[in-house]
């Protein structure tokens, strides 16, 4: 190791063991980041030449007020999913930590709808929210209610939205937590217990800050995909495509972020404010991870 | 030709992201140079499922043994995937459909297509309808889409819940009493009145659609100006939303289907090919429907082409197919195979579509449809124009779904309007 000059090439097997990931993410990955950045401040149909805007495609966006309900969306959207999915995650993972039969089956269960295609699960909970025959309309009148236009209202499209993410993810959650869960020395609940603390101040005081870079990760996990929420309400309002393809729905209520760039740069046609969205797109995600950097490493002391 | 059917791009936005940029590299080389394109040997036809008779392509391959005709049924988004091969200019086939809606787009980058005329097009159009061949053409006269089918447009209703509403259920009558806007919604008025579980508009979009159709401009101008906020788009505009005023709207638009099964919707506006849309749905009222003239006159929505890219080699060769997969007879052969709609009014005549339609209790459908496409008017669309047109369908749906204001939604689509037009470069 020491003196002798080392000569990189001395080690190519390695280097070429290593590069097909990044090779891989060069082409992309890498490639086209940097080519969205380029095409952010031109002007492009995909197909003509393509011509410099300097900065108007960030101009538009600023001033773009869909731009800005797709961000309030994506956000309300984002909060109605997380937080009830990542208490419910907990609270399955306890239970899932607790049981003594079938822990393999019910570990199955709770990922299975991970691994289900968003597609078929978005068109299935279509037809159960369905605004006059659906199934959970259905429910409501039979025990007296009236029925809701789920997929028209500013509020019920969100819900819906935030529902079948809920159900997509608590699972996958629970299985994450139940991980960190099994982590946890039994020492310290028995200390818990000789110290006479009951089930739900164990819970608070032992499972959760135990708990905690586990949740951390959740957090961060759930954040960045919430943020990119874009299949849902796209398979959601996909059977009104043909006039007015990847709207969002009534009120553009399920407009998300990601969705809104896809419409502006496949359906119009317009990538150079495509890439410009998807660098507001990439800012907000940024600020957001930096607050929940900020506020759980705040905790932290 | 089915709109409604697009199929979905699910997840793979940015893997078309990745596979634009990627392609995007060669433009400015000249993506027009055509010595990469299309397979090394026979003759790659692009189209969608339902875009031509499976049974004439297939018969393509026995008439013309020597071009070795490749069909290739392209999925997912069709606009899409033609728009990145051109771009690559490799892999481009030799002919390929393009969807009416896309057409616009597509004639605003004509030098990546073919001038049909030059090879005999010419001739053809004497015979067919200007106005479709209208769409594929460039202010220079260049042609460069061959007509596979139009979609002219009629009203379709329930002839038993009319005449449950003590209405007339016949076609001409139908017609008659609906024949300007003002009218169409008195027929509506009485029909709900009568039959309070049905509507006579299924949502705001059907109507605005078919009026927008109507007009002499469009949302873009043919010189690339914003028209969107003219004096006749805003009586468009008003004319539309009275269907929601008076309580004649079913505000179907989430769930059409269901709708129509239902008898929630009792009249119903569309092309010609809407008439599959409704036999999927509610095939239980089959015999129930018939077909009458939309209020006003007869528009047009979709009917697309066949077109050759100006990658391909032997273009006479490409034509000679596109001829003959388009003749008269195959033209009808494909209204039977597939419904579509042929846009060569000769093909109107054969006995394929001459006949009565079980699905309308027996009425000659062609009757309303052939004079129909015959009137339709004709109408510059710009390529911008489905993008501007947005803010104004968005809107429709806050009034029907949400209760907004009709005025404050028309501010509120202009102003979102001119937007979404200042960004894609109109004037």
């Amino acid at each position: 190791m020491t003196g002798a000059r080392r000569n990189p090439l001395r080690f190519w097997p390695q280097y070429v063991a290593v590069s097909p990931f990044f090779l891989l993410f060069a082409a992309f990955g890498l490639f086209p980041l940097a080519f969205s950045a380029w095409l952010a401040f031109h002007r492009w149909d995909g197909i003509s030449p393509v011509t410099f805007a300097g900065f108007d495609q960030f101009r538009f966006l600023v001033a773009d007020a869909t731009f800005r309900k797709a961000v309030v969306n994506t956000i309300i959207i984002w909060i109605m999913a997380t937080v009830p999915m990542l208490f419910m995650s907990l609270g399955l993972a306890s239970m899932l930590n607790s049981v003594k039969r079938f822990r393999t089956l019910y570990q199955v269960i709770l990922f299975l709808p991970s691994v289900t295609s968003i597609v078929a699960v978005v068109i299935f909970f279509k037809a159960i929210f369905d605004n006059q025959v659906g199934v959970v309309n259905q429910v409501l009148e039979a025990i007296g209610l009236s029925g809701v236009q789920w997929l028209n209202g500013y509020w019920t499209i969100k819900i819906v939205l935030a529902v079948i993410m809920t159900w997509q993810w608590v699972g996958y959650n629970a299985i994450i937590y139940y991980a960190g869960l099994q982590a946890i020395s039994g020492e310290v609940y028995e200390a818990a217990k000789l110290d006479g603390a009951g089930p739900l101040r164990t819970f608070w005081s032992i499972t959760v800050p135990l708990l905690r870079p586990v949740i951390i990760f959740t957090v961060v996990v759930s954040t960045i995909g919430g943020m990119q929420t874009f299949a849902e309400p796209q398979v959601l309002f996909g059977s009104n495509a043909s006039i007015n393809p990847n709207s969002g729905g009534p009120g553009q209520a399920g407009l998300t972020m990601v969705l809104y760039f896809y419409q502006q740069a496949f359906n119009n046609n317009n990538y150079g404010y495509g890439a410009a969205i998807a660098y507001g797109v990439f800012a907000i995600v940024a600020v957001f991870t930096l607050i929940n950097w900020r506020i759980t490493a705040r905790a932290e002391k | 030709m089915n709109l409604s059917r697009r199929n979905l791009l699910l997840g793979s936005g940015l893997a078309a992201l990745g596979a634009g940029a990627l392609s995007a590299c060669s433009t400015s080389a000249g993506g027009s140079g055509g010595s990469g394109g299309g397979s090394t040997s026979g003759l790659a036809l692009w189209y969608w499922n339902g875009g031509l008779s499976d049974k004439v392509v297939e018969a393509s391959k026995t008439q013309f043994p020597k071009d070795d005709i490749k069909p290739n049924k392209v999925g997912g988004d069709f606009k899409q995937k033609l728009q990145t091969t051109l771009t690559g200019g490799s892999f481009i086939p030799q002919i390929t459909g393009v969807k009416g809606e896309d057409m616009p787009f597509f004639r605003s980058v004509a030098d990546k297509f073919t001038d049909l005329n030059e090879f005999g097009a010419k001739d053809i159009a004497a015979t067919q309808l200007a106005w479709k061949w209208a769409e594929a053409q460039t202010e220079d006269g260049k042609q460069l889409g061959f007509p596979i089918d139009i979609g002219p447009t009629a009203t379709f209703y329930r002839a038993d819940i009319l005449e449950q509403a003590g209405l007339t259920s016949d076609p001409t009558a139908v017609a008659a009493a609906t024949s300007t806007w003002d009218d169409f919604y008195a027929f509506g008025q009485e029909l709900h009145g009568k039959v309070p579980a049905s509507f006579p508009v299924p949502s705001l979009a059907t109507v605005f659609q078919i009026i927008v159709g109507q007009l002499t401009n469009r949302f873009v101008g043919k010189d690339n100006t914003f028209t969107g906020g003219s004096d006749e788009m805003k009586q468009a505009w008003d004319t539309t939303v009275k269907a929601q005023a008076l309580g004649i709207n079913a505000n179907a638009g989430q769930n059409l289907g269901p709708a129509l099964a239902a008898g929630t919707i009792a009249m119903d506006l569309g092309a010609a090919w809407h008439a599959l849309d409704i036999s999927d749905a509610a095939p239980d009222t089959s015999g129930k429907w018939r077909i009458a003239n939309n209020p006003v006159k007869p528009t047009n929505f979709g009917g697309s082409f066949l077109t050759i890219p100006s990658a391909t080699e032997d273009k006479q060769a490409a034509f000679d197919v596109i001829k003959w997969i388009l003749s008269t007879d195959n033209q009808g052969q494909a209204f039977t195979d597939a419904t579509i709609f042929p846009a060569d009014p000769a093909a109107w005549k054969l006995p394929a579509l001459t006949g009565g339609d079980e699905f309308f209790g027996g009425q000659k459908t062609i009757d309303i449809f052939g004079p129909a496409g015959e009137k339709v008017p004709e109408q510059y669309v710009a390529a911008s124009d489905s993008a501007v047109s947005a803010a104004y369908y968005n809107e429709l749906t806050n009034v029907e779904a949400n209760g907004k204001n009709p005025d404050q939604a028309w501010t509120d689509a202009v102003a979102a309007a001119k937007d979404i037009a200042q960004r894609q470069g109109v004037k």
